[in-house]
């Protein structure tokens, strides 16, 4: 999120309490959009306080650390908790994202084939593999990010009524237990 | 002391009534008999009233069973008593110190009960100021007395109470008074007479025009007896007309008061106002001099509640800290001898390594097979990596300082396995190792700290919750107008504040400043929850930019997340300190507001007031009308109550 947004990358942002967010002005086709992406507190007993954060989202990114699987496990319910707590009007179109990050790191534990399999189970959610660190593919998620959200509303899905030209994003960013949802 | 000498009257005067409850300075007279007066002073340059009620313990301390049909006087005898300036008897002999005196002006109050045996007069705040027992017969000649010289209105409901409207003959002192808490008329004193002149000829508009001036304040309390007045003490005589327009303004105050009805919800607005905010300067903090001055020989604080107070007023001279943490943190007991705390240390380091000891000789094997472990552990070490490393303390690479905070944070783990490591938590330590610079003594003063905030960290979050609920309550009776708007703007559950209350502003204040910040907070004075007080502070300095800005959700999140390092501590503490005063003082605080910065409960047990009935959300605006109603009636009578009871 802050290479994304301040082209910054460091593990020493503090980690978030509470929530956050930051906005990007994106260029969609021939839209511009202001994107705000929110950042919510990592460790799993802070999310039911996510509920007044994930309202409203127009998309929800998932990430995941691709070496370490029991990130990759949980993957299901964060979705899960996602779409309660944000009860969406159509819960089986609402555009997720899946980020694999930290593909500068070795060994690797989960294999692209997995991740797009887990993919295609969920009505074909997009995958990007990326690192924060190194900026890599980040510009590329974000951009498919944007314009999921958009085609949302261009299908007037118009899933919460409200902010018509923002895209507002959830950044459900979680290594399991990690908390480690500010290095997207 | 310079006194005055000057005229008492004593209006009435009644033997053989015994004092039940009375201020703690008379709590050795407590049970005993003695005489009830009703007393009127000439000078009175402090009070409001001139009326007094006093009571004097009987010479003979055993009670008379033999005056049991004792005639009831009313004396009118005027006699001289010395009295001082600040209104404090000065005995003439020995046993006039033992006057309990009570200025009518305190009073806002008084109930009769047991068939008229007993009368509790209340100062208005839930408290009784004192009770008595009339041993020979009832209070009935008592109170007769009384209503010939203080207007009582009688309860609507309860008979047996009587609230005090003031005193008969003094009436222009009265209203003008009543008029002056309103702040209606700030430059012009004669306004009420204009008003009142006008009305002769003018009725109708000039009781609506005045209407609507105090309407708008929705101090629907005044209104009343402002018109109550005007009907019952006006000497003109007032036409049938002009009765009828004043009666009806009466009742609509009485049951519809001022509401604003907007979409979905509805304000009863008829909140009154609090008492004027007191200055709390800060003070200058503890000094060595001070710290050791209050120990004595053996090292032990002489005076706790002294070294409290010191520390609250004006926090602690930072080369002391590393010494008064460890009180305040509980790792040292006040109580304790410097031998003591010798063992204390000695003890409590032992205990210590013998917990690292257990995560350090864990074998790769255990944590393999220990999955809740290694769940903390890579919390922790996520977690050590980037708490504070923008300063110097912790910056830079294999930095010791950060193996430090890791290594107390793991042996936490063991001391507290169930709770583990929760984010947060690493900065809580980071202040405390910081100025300790001693990892075994950091640990046992975080452990401390921990203590204080446990339910902060609650796997359902229900300690959180529950706080950002209080705080709620708490904006809903200091800052009606702003937690309406955050009602309004998707923020009434005051999520912007978690940060704030997860790790007690360690995020919002540089290091020095959350020291001196958490310093005061760990004395506990003035009240528990103080540091609730400290985000209403806030809350109410950024009112203005929140409100005028017509911030919305993610605005006000913005807004209040970027005050971080914006924020002055002495100013909102001294503020915090100031709105402390004003709830403890405020006359319409209902329970859930006191029981918060843990404040006695009123006497009556009334469980709601105003400001909880202040939201209603109604189901459907086909209820609005039914509910308007019967909301503002409630309100109406828990105002009376609370203001009066």
């Amino acid at each position: 999120m802050n290479q994304y947004v301040n082209k910054k990358f460091s593990n020493q942002y503090k980690a978030t309490i509470g929530a956050d967010f930051l906005t990007k002005e994106v260029q969609v086709d021939d839209r511009t959009v202001t994107m705000q992406i929110w950042d919510t507190a990592g460790q799993e007993r802070f999310q039911s306080l996510g509920v007044a954060f994930y309202r409203g989202a127009d998309c929800c990114v998932l990430v995941f650390d691709v070496t370490a699987p029991n990130t990759f496990k949980s993957l299901d319910s964060w979705r899960d908790e996602f779409l309660i707590q944000a009860s969406p009007r159509e819960p089986e179109n609402f555009p997720f994202v899946l980020l694999g990050n930290k593909v500068d790191l070795e060994p690797r534990a989960i294999s692209t084939k997995k991740a797009q399999q887990w993919c295609q189970t969920k009505n074909n959610i997009p995958y990007f593999e990326t690192s924060a660190k190194e900026a890599l593919n980040v510009e590329q998620a974000f951009k498919s990010i944007a314009r999921n959200a958009l085609s949302q509303q261009a299908q007037a899905v118009d899933l919460y009524n409200e902010f018509p030209d923002q895209i507002k994003l959830t950044n459900t960013a979680k290594s399991n237990n990690s908390g480690d949802s500010c290095a997207c | 002391m310079e006194q005055n000498e000057e005229k008492v009257e004593e209006i009435f005067v009644q033997e053989g009534v015994l004092l039940l409850s009375g201020p703690a300075s008379h709590i050795e007279y407590m049970k005993l008999t003695g005489t009830l007066y009703i007393t009127r002073y000439e000078k009175h340059e402090n009070e409001y009233s001139t009326i007094f009620i006093e009571w004097k313990p009987n010479e003979n301390l055993t009670i008379d069973s033999d005056i049991q049909d004792q005639e009831w006087a009313v004396v009118n005898t005027v006699e001289k008593r010395t009295r001082t300036l600040s209104g404090s008897l000065i005995p003439e002999e020995a046993n006039r110190s033992k006057y309990l005196r009570v200025n009518f002006d305190t009073i806002k109050s008084f109930k009769v009960a047991n068939s008229g045996r007993k009368i509790l007069f209340n100062d208005g705040r839930g408290d009784v100021i004192c009770t008595f027992s009339f041993q020979n017969g009832n209070s009935t000649c008592f109170i007769a007395s009384l209503r010939q010289h203080i207007k009582t209105a009688p309860s609507r409901r309860d008979k047996n109470l009587y609230i005090v409207v003031g005193e008969i003959g003094n009436n222009d002192k009265q209203i003008e008074t009543s008029f002056k808490t309103l702040s209606l008329f700030p430059d012009d004193h004669n306004y009420m007479w204009s008003f009142v002149k006008n009305f002769q000829h003018r009725p109708y508009e000039t009781t609506m025009e005045a209407f609507a001036k105090v309407t708008n304040i929705g101090n629907y309390f005044w209104n009343y007896y402002f018109l109550e007045y005007l009907i019952v003490y006006n000497e003109r005589p007032l036409d049938d007309e002009t009765k009828e327009v004043l009666n009806k303004s009466i009742i609509a105050i009485e049951s519809a008061t001022t509401t604003h009805t907007q979409d979905d919800y509805e304000v009863v607005a008829n909140v009154p106002k609090l008492p004027d905010r007191k200055d709390c300067p800060r003070s200058k903090p503890l000094t060595k001099e001070q710290w050791l001055d209050l120990q004595n020989c053996e090292g032990k604080i002489e005076d706790v509640d002294g070294i409290k107070l010191l520390i609250f007023r004006g926090g602690v001279t930072p080369s002391l800290r590393k010494s008064v943490w460890k009180y305040l943190l509980n790792y040292y007991s006040w109580e304790s001898t410097q031998k003591e705390r010798d063992q204390v240390t000695k003890d409590k380091k032992e205990e210590y390594y013998r917990m690292k000891t257990q995560w350090m000789t864990m074998t790769k094997m255990q944590e393999d097979n220990f999955s809740d472990y290694r769940e903390r552990k890579s919390l922790i070490e996520k977690d050590v990596n980037r708490t504070d490393r923008a300063y110097d303390f912790y910056a830079g690479d294999n930095n010791p300082h950060l193996q430090l905070l890791n290594d107390i944070l793991m042996t936490y783990v063991m001391y507290n396995f169930d709770l583990g490591y929760v984010q947060g938590m690493s900065d809580l330590l980071s202040p405390i190792l910081y100025l300790l610079q001693d990892e075994v003594d950091a640990f046992w003063c975080f452990v401390g700290f921990m203590e204080k905030v446990l339910s902060n960290f609650d796997i359902d979050q229900a300690g959180m919750k529950e706080q950002l609920q209080h705080l709620h309550t708490l904006l809903a009776f200091t800052e009606p107008e702003l937690s309406t708007y955050l009602d309004n703007h998707d923020s009434g559950n005051m999520f912007f504040c978690f940060r704030w209350l997860l790790v007690w502003f360690k995020r919002e204040l540089n290091q020095e400043d959350v020291m001196k910040l958490w310093e005061v907070l760990w004395t506990g004075l003035p009240c528990q929850n103080f540091h609730l007080l400290i985000c209403l502070a806030i809350l109410e300095t950024e009112k203005r930019a929140l409100m005028d800005n017509n911030y919305g959700f993610t605005e006000i999140l913005k807004h209040i997340n970027e005050l971080s390092l914006k924020l002055n501590v002495n100013f909102l503490l001294n503020k915090a300190e100031g709105i402390y005063r004003q709830i403890e003082e405020a006359t319409h605080a209902n329970d859930n507001v006191r029981d918060i910065v843990g404040l006695p409960k009123l006497e009556n047990g009334n469980m709601d007031s105003p400001n909880t009935a202040s939201f209603t959300y109604l189901e459907s605006s086909a209820d609005h009308a039914s509910v308007n109603i019967d909301t503002n009636e409630v309100s109406y009578e828990r105002g009376i109550s609370n203001s009066y009871l």
